[in-house]
């Protein structure tokens, strides 16, 4: 009996099914475009309310948006990519960009910027650099990020410390590290880990090498003995009790209200500079935190610190109304109103017409992270090409679990560790 | 009777149970009835057929491919398997923390269950909150939850706080252990939280336990059995098929382990928690690698169909049926 | 384990003996029960701190004035969708997917457990397979089928399948309905019955604590499932609770911590109450137990 009940369910829901799908076959006069990002509570508030007046100036348009947070984001996008369901507009990273957009994925848009759909003459070449691969535009910038070391000044004023130069070598890192150490008792750095792929990355920029060879398929360095430095001086600063060893970092919940820096157990913190709002945040008003540009390494030819799109937004390949898509981003990237809203919780905002109208609006957190990042834009190195596909690969599988975690464990030298990541990398990207 | 065991094994084909004179004795009934059987397990199937079915056997085909999520990919023979077992460190340190927390989370997460159903069947007064109140920790599951209250039982904040656990062994007189941060302990917090959430095989021990005729129990007290020899006498045997189903389940649990690393270690340190099934997620849906993850997946479960095979065998010797005992 | 009073002789000895028992019994369960419920007292205590506190004391249990806005806060949910609206979808999610799993996960176990037709060893091993392989691997596949049927952005997907029963269920309700006695259906045989009427009126009133257990796992288990809601329910207005709350929270983000935790204790709340409500019905699962039949 209850088996024939559930056939009739079945066959119910199959006639409700071929009725919906019916009844939106018939309702296409107004247009429906899906806008996706990721993000927590706050940036889903002011998107939403910057989508809703989108809308309002646009009755035509019916705007279909999703949210989740950044991990959960990235396995509902591969999976509508394979199904083929992407939606019209998507917020995408710097590190997917180039393999999304080479796998025909995203639109090029730089026939929107020529027509002037997405208006983008506000903004220097710099600040959307980061958004083009193989010469074409796929990603519009959110928001501009570069790295930092945060300074607690009090920490550095109590241990009598001087502020160190802009250009600052990671001699001057060390030497001024033993130094807090010594005099305030703290760790002088707390997590997040310096040996991080990124500060691998910033260190290869500020040697004006690129981390990989033009089309992506070998590294492009020969010499490891600036990594193999860099970690010596990591293991030695450890051993010194300088910096946090991995185990003691782990020690930190995380969260920003529980990072090292706020708790007041260490002087400096890495970070990346649209980040540095939270961190900010929850250390309260009456601390002194300033961001400080990237140290490098003794034989620099340039800073160590390149400007990148935090994140962007760009059009699907699929995307059946690429001329509504673009009039969003559009009116993402330069209307007043909307980015009032918005509030640069993205990072800073590429057109200088809006940074402008910003200005007056911000906090003492934000005049830190506007001035900091207009101090690295008149040094800052050229951002190096997108990552070649198997960067996340190396990332994941190579740099972290393979090289950084064993040795700043203790648990094999420093060189057996770089011939280890050189070998298992160059065996990733010969696939290319 | 039909016995998913015996076919399992392919011992036993369902036709020998039916020539035993037991079975004999029994009526009509006991013959062989297809269309019944196939109408009752009708929604079982036509549910497999129309979902299981095909994307199971696109991921059959996809491990022997290089199936890239955003590149596609193609037909790569053997050579998933191989990178798996002789170029992957990692999977090898994968394959490592399964077994690890397999031997132990398993056999602990269902002593203590068993020990806390026997503990609450009771009637006595008030038994119903405290079977509430033990049940509650495994509703927290694996939500952000339970990452951030774990993190602060065992890691506390470094300087301000000690986390409850090691204040507890630091009043004991004990060295306080790094417990997220070496990788021979970070198991344990995943280890120790699935006992904590033991909730789920107590529930049906707790069910199997109300199954057990009252009768039996007053037969055997008449026969002058007390508390422990009616346990071993009355009790556990009649619960053996409770107690081979919930190894099983917890057994093939442990080996797909996941939301627990997932959302608390993250698979460190030093990929001391990086579970199989993390490992596969990571490499499906961060690396985009559906092949080579799908590979990684069927020999998962051909892990998993050993050991129940194995499970399935040796139940025959201490699993009482009531269909094959009369 | 049950306890029998023998009044025969030794009263008291054994009077006393058994109210030592019972001090005994209560102490240990008590103190259990501490050690369970201690990091649930701390979440529950979480959602009812300023946000200073949260972090700041992190081990007291009491909040210095419990602050009820984290409640009213969290509520709001994001974009002016309520929570309101979350547990909506969740109660449809949970309810619906929970009676669809019972019903046929308990008509499948017993065309397993009881009836014997040709082929039904390799239908369950085949069945007990699906259960090996890591689910993450066909999410894409199904998700594609989903797609094609144009069932996205319903609850189709997650609904619909599951009229399949859910095999950790069928392979319970089997182990189950193996621990009753054959000499019931036997008995009902001779009545008249057929396996449709064996099944009815002997199997269904034996394994109602299977069938109540499933149900609290289910209800549960689908409850705090985000998986299959992230990837299937795109528009926010359709999502659960669950998937709402990792919505609400990103690494590295100023988050409202105490509104997440209120909202972390409050999704907890129905899970809870529908097992308070069952176990009614598993304590009285006894009361039909029995060679009655």
């Amino acid at each position: 009996m209850q088996s024939i009940k559930h056939r009739a369910f079945i066959l119910l829901s199959v006639v409700a099914l071929l009725l919906i799908m019916g009844s939106a076959a018939f309702a296409q006069d107004v247009q429906q475009m899906r806008v996706v990002w990721w993000g927590s509570q706050a940036r889903h508030d002011r998107t939403i309310a910057v989508v809703e007046m989108y809308e309002t100036e646009h009755p035509e348009v019916d705007i279909v948006y999703e949210f989740a947070n950044f991990n959960d984001y990235w396995t509902l996008m591969n999976t509508q990519a394979a199904g083929g369901e992407l939606a019209c507009v998507m917020q995408q990273d710097y590190a997917y960009l180039s393999e999304w957009a080479r796998n025909g994925l995203l639109m090029p848009l730089d026939s929107f910027v020529e027509s002037g759909a997405i208006d983008l003459s506000a903004a220097d070449d710099v600040y959307i650099a980061g958004g083009r691969t193989d010469g074409q535009l796929f990603g519009v910038s959110l928001g501009t990020n570069s790295q930092s070391i945060i300074i607690d000044v009090d920490a550095f004023e109590a241990a009598g410390v001087e502020l160190p130069a802009l250009d600052w070598t990671w001699d001057d890192f060390e030497a001024i590290a033993l130094q807090l150490h010594e005099s305030l008792g703290t760790w002088a750095y707390g997590s997040p880990s310096l040996g991080d792929d990124q500060i691998w990355t910033a260190m290869m920029v500020s040697l004006g090498l690129t981390p990989f060879n033009e089309d992506g398929t070998a590294l492009g360095f020969s010499d490891d003995q600036p990594i193999i430095d860099h970690f010596s001086r990591l293991l030695r600063l450890q051993e010194a009790g300088a910096i946090m060893t991995p185990e003691e970092a782990s020690q930190y919940a995380t969260g920003p209200e529980n990072s090292p820096i706020v708790v007041g157990a260490a002087a400096m913190q890495y970070q990346w500079s649209n980040q540095v709002v939270a961190i900010f945040a929850a250390a309260g008003g009456e601390r002194h935190l300033r961001l400080w540009p990237m140290p490098r390494p003794a034989t620099a030819v340039g800073a160590a610190n390149y400007l990148k799109p935090s994140m962007f937004f760009s059009i699907s390949s699929t995307c059946a109304m690429p001329d509504v898509a673009a009039d969003f981003i559009n009116f993402f990237t330069n209307s007043v109103e909307a980015n009032a809203i918005l509030a640069a919780e993205r990072g800073v905002p590429i057109s200088s017409t809006i940074r402008e109208s910003l200005l007056p609006t911000l906090d003492a957190t934000g005049i830190e992270t506007f001035t900091f990042l207009e101090t690295v834009a008149e040094f800052a190195s050229p951002i190096f090409p997108p990552n070649p596909p198997g960067y996340n690969d190396i990332r994941n599988n190579v740099w972290i679990p393979l090289f950084h975690d064993p040795v700043l464990y203790g648990q094999i030298p420093v060189e057996e560790g770089v011939t280890l990541f050189r070998s298992e990398a160059e065996a990733i990207l010969s696939a290319n | 009777m039909s016995e998913p065991s015996a076919v399992l094994t392919g011992l036993n084909p369902p036709e020998t149970s039916a020539s035993e004179p037991r079975a004999k004795r029994k009526s009509k009934d006991f013959k062989r009835n297809n269309a019944v059987g196939y109408l009752f397990i009708s929604p079982w199937l036509i549910g497999f057929f129309l979902f299981a079915f095909i994307p199971i056997a696109i991921s059959l085909y996809l491990a022997f491919t290089n199936y890239h999520l955003l590149r596609g990919g193609e037909w790569v023979g053997l050579d998933n398997f191989e990178r798996m077992f002789t170029s992957d460190i990692r999977y090898g340190r994968s394959v490592i923390a399964t077994f690890k927390y397999v031997l132990t989370a398993v056999p602990l997460r269902l002593i203590f269950a068993l020990a806390v159903a026997l503990l609450l069947n009771t009637k006595r007064h008030g038994v119903y909150w405290f079977r509430a109140a033990y049940y509650i920790p495994s509703v927290i599951g694996g939500s952000v939850a339970v990452a951030v209250m774990w993190r602060q039982l065992f890691g506390g904040d470094g300087r301000v706080n000690e986390g409850v656990i090691n204040t507890f062994i630091g009043v004991l007189g004990f060295e306080r252990v790094n417990w997220f941060g070496n990788p021979d302990t970070a198991i344990w917090t995943l280890i120790l939280l699935a006992i904590w959430q033991f909730g789920s095989p107590m529930l049906i021990f707790l069910a199997g336990l109300r199954q057990i005729p009252a009768e039996l129990y007053e037969a055997a007290s008449i026969d002058g059995a007390h508390g422990w020899q009616k346990f071993i006498g009355v009790t556990l045997p009649l619960l053996t098929p409770i107690i081979f189903f919930n190894f099983i389940m917890q057994m093939i649990a442990g080996f797909r382990v996941f939301t627990q690393a997932f959302v608390i270690t993250g698979g460190n340190p030093l990929d001391s928690t990086l579970f199989y099934a993390l490992y596969l997620y990571r490499r499906a849906f961060n690396d985009f690698q559906m092949g080579y993850a799908s590979a990684m997946a069927w020999v998962l479960l051909l892990i998993i169909a050993f050991f129940t095979l194995i499970s399935f065998r040796l139940s025959k010797y201490w699993v009482f049926y009531e269909t094959k005992e009369g | 384990m049950e306890q029998t009073l023998d009044f025969s002789a030794h009263k008291r000895v054994q009077r006393r003996a058994a109210i030592s028992r019972t001090v005994f019994y209560y102490v240990g369960v008590t103190l259990l029960a501490v050690v369970m419920l201690y990091p649930v007292a701390w979440l529950v205590s979480s959602s009812l701190k300023p946000a200073d506190e949260i972090w700041g004391s992190v081990t007291s249990l009491i909040p210095s004035a419990p602050r009820f806005e984290n409640y009213a806060e969290g509520w709001q949910g994001f974009g002016g969708i309520t929570f309101q609206i979350f547990f909506g979808n969740s109660f449809l999610h949970a309810g619906v997917g929970t009676i669809f799993t019972v019903v046929s996960s308990a008509l499948v176990a017993y065309g397993f457990g009881r009836v014997k037709f040709r082929g039904s060893g390799i239908w369950f091993s085949i069945m007990l397979m699906t259960l090996m392989l890591p689910s993450q691997i066909l999410m894409i596949p199904q998700y594609i089928i989903f797609n094609e049927l144009g069932w996205i952005n319903t609850f189709l997907p997650l609904l619909i399948p599951r009229l399949g029963g859910d095999v950790f269920f069928i392979f319970m309700i089997v182990q189950f309905i193996r621990g009753i006695p054959i000499e019931l259906d036997e008995a009902a045989l001779i009545d008249g019955c057929g396996k449709v009427g064996i099944f009815h009126r002997i199997i269904l009133p034996q394994i109602v604590p299977a069938l109540v257990t499933a149900a609290i796992f289910s209800f549960y288990w689908t409850w705090e499932d985000f998986l299959g809601p992230l990837v299937y329910l795109q528009n926010p207005e359709l999502y659960t609770v669950a998937l709402a709350l990792r919505a609400y929270t990103d690494v590295g983000s100023i988050n409202n911590w105490g509104a997440v935790f209120a909202m972390l204790t409050l999704s907890l709340v129905p899970v809870i109450l529908i097992f308070v409500f069952f176990q009614r019905y598993l304590v009285e699962g006894i009361a039909t137990t029995g060679l009655k039949g």
